[in-house]
């Protein structure tokens, strides 16, 4: 699996946002986002995914450079039910809080989105349960 | 009242094209004003001490100070 590469912006791709698993010397065929979304759903959807598929996923995932989009979130909170695991559900909340850096719009958005999800598993945020604070 | 979807990719990849070269000039102006402010003045004002500067008469007044073991003061 190709890992993010920062720097796509070079002679070919300066203007256009360029998928995240590109090279621009590469004959690989480039992976749309919507690829990469459904690709990182499907991992997490593994009916008998095992917390170490989990915690692998997720610490490639954050290693990219970008934020996850709430579908593949959800499917990792899912994943996180099977494995009855509420502390590492809580921990990709924080997660993607700190991924988002100084977008300070992006955490609302993604919880906004996940409200649902959260509710339906009974996931609470890190700020609920006071947790953000230091 | 729901919120829009912001930017959620590519993030550093922005942050860095934009900041990486302000750095990198920011970084050779630094060096450029530290070459010019301070080591260019400072070979010059060793240029022109050395300009000036009497090799003999500086050595016989050191000798004549008594701080050489080779040779004593004139006169001795």
């Amino acid at each position: 699996m190709t890992h993010a590469s920062v720097f796509r912006g070079n002679h070919k791709c300066t203007t256009m946002r360029t998928p995240l698993a590109s090279r621009c010397y590469s004959h690989a065929k480039v992976e749309t986002d919507e690829e990469f979304d459904a690709r990182w759903v499907t991992y997490f959807s593994k009916p008998d995914i095992d917390a170490w598929e989990l915690k692998k996923g997720m610490n490639t995932l954050i290693g990219y450079d970008l934020v996850p989009e709430p579908k593949i979130l959800d499917s990792a909170l899912r994943a996180c039910r099977r494995l009855n695991d509420l502390a590492s559900a809580i921990r990709i909340l924080e997660a993607v809080k700190d991924k988002s850096g100084p977008h300070k719009d992006i955490y609302p958005y993604l919880i906004q989105e996940l409200q649902p999800t959260l509710i339906e598993l009974g996931i609470s945020t890190p700020e609920d349960l006071g947790m953000d604070k230091l | 009242m729901s919120l829009a979807k912001p930017a959620m990719r590519g993030l550093l990849g922005k942050r860095l094209r934009f900041h990486l070269p302000i750095a990198f000039a920011l970084s050779l102006v630094a060096a450029a004003a530290f070459k010019y402010g301070v080591t260019e003045p400072r070979k010059q004002a060793y240029a022109d001490f050395y300009k000036q500067y009497d090799t003999t008469k500086e050595f016989n007044n050191m000798r004549d100070a008594g701080v050489f073991e080779s040779v004593r003061p004139t006169g001795e």
